[in-house]
């Protein structure tokens, strides 16, 4: 009786350890598969290439230059197929950052001034197809100008 | 075929400039020697150099690329060695206006469009050989003067930016766009070649004293 006691008092034990493990452990295992996310807020800048006539640059190729670093790129990169190209600049250096966008030839070269805290800034180094048309106006205008002012009759 | 600034080294941009320079000279001493008094030849150049600035301002979307009209051949045709300055104003104002080419590259911009014009003007000299007057040979001189103009630039172009693609650029990528882009050229130049030969034809039945650049 004593003996039967004691054995279902030992299998207790077992059972409790085995429970006490099998909560245990798979816990340990989970933990060593553990992912850990962390974020910092930061702002990120958008270049769109186009053609001036709104065409995308698509697969432009594009290198960031820090500021104080014109020669050596910080960063080369491509455009997608939008002309779009993404890239956070370190906040460690603030000051004109400079973005050269490239394809075949064509390109421009943008200035873009990264405070410690900016956010929200945009900027271009286009016209819009209003200020275009007037500047291209006049510029004829004035080679129309030129034409009559020399073929009016000689004195 | 308009150069950005910031694309070609100093070097070239240098060098482009000293070319252009030369050519300018040359240009306005043969003008002098064949002209007397330029004065008469300018209303011609201006309007020219109209319709060169609004030339590149009108698009021909070519998948991928778009690519714009040049005229190079057509100033060629009509202005004789009036061209290169004119393609010189030109190039300024576009660069100044709408950043179209760069003030840097101002000098191989002149030259990759004012020596291909130059060219036109010697190929379409040619019709005195086949006779002034007739509309075929000078139609067809025309077409090939204005076209061989286009793919000369184009090629000019494609040469010089492979050659003077920065290190920290993908040299292959870049190769393969410029040489896309050069293709796309070809289009252009048939439309070009053709619009030239209407306009001299035009010219030649209404005011052919107009196209007697190599004469005087």
């Amino acid at each position: 009786m004593q003996s039967k006691f004691r054995s279902l008092s030992s299998t207790c034990l077992v059972g409790f350890a085995v429970a006490v493990c099998l909560i245990i452990l798979p816990a340990d295992v989970a933990l060593a598969h553990g992912a850990e996310l962390q974020y910092i807020e930061r702002s990120a800048i958008e270049i769109t290439a186009r053609y001036d006539s709104g065409v995308p640059m698509a697969n432009a190729q594009v290198a960031v230059f820090a500021p104080g670093s014109p020669a050596e790129p910080w960063l080369t990169g491509t455009c997608d197929s939008e002309g779009q190209f993404f890239f956070t600049p370190d906040p460690e250096i603030p000051g004109l950052w400079e973005v050269q966008v490239r394809l075949a030839g064509h390109g421009d070269l943008i200035r873009i001034e990264v405070a410690e805290n900016t956010i929200g800034a945009t900027g271009t180094t286009g016209f819009t197809s209003l200020q275009k048309l007037l500047m291209a106006l006049s510029v004829i205008w004035g080679l129309i100008g030129t034409a009559l002012y020399f073929s009016r009759r000689q004195r | 075929m308009h150069i950005p600034d910031g694309i070609i080294s100093t070097t070239a941009a240098i060098g482009g400039y000293a070319a252009a320079g030369g050519m300018t000279w040359l240009s306005l001493y043969k003008i002098k020697q064949k002209y007397g008094n330029p004065r008469n030849g300018i209303p011609r150049a201006a309007l020219l150099t109209a319709a060169f600035f609004a030339a590149s301002l009108i698009h021909i979307p070519i998948p991928p690329v778009s690519v714009h009209l040049v005229f190079s051949g057509l100033l060629g045709v009509v202005l004789g060695w009036f061209a290169f300055p004119a393609v010189l104003v030109g190039l300024l104002l576009q660069a100044v206006m709408f950043q179209h080419g760069g003030l840097t590259t101002l000098g191989v911009n002149a030259c990759l469009m004012g020596l291909p014009a130059l060219m036109a003007h010697r190929l379409f000299c040619l019709r005195s050989l086949f006779g002034r007057r007739k509309p075929l040979p000078n139609a067809i001189l025309a077409f090939l003067a204005a076209f061989s103009a286009v793919a000369a630039g184009a090629i000019m172009a494609a040469l010089l930016l492979i050659y003077a693609t920065p290190a920290y650029f993908d040299a292959a990528a870049e190769k393969t766009a410029v040489l896309t882009l050069s293709f796309a050229h070809l289009p252009v130049a048939l439309l070009e070649g053709t619009f030239t030969a209407m306009v001299v034809l035009f010219l030649l039945r209404v005011q052919p004293t107009l196209l007697e650049a190599d004469q005087k």
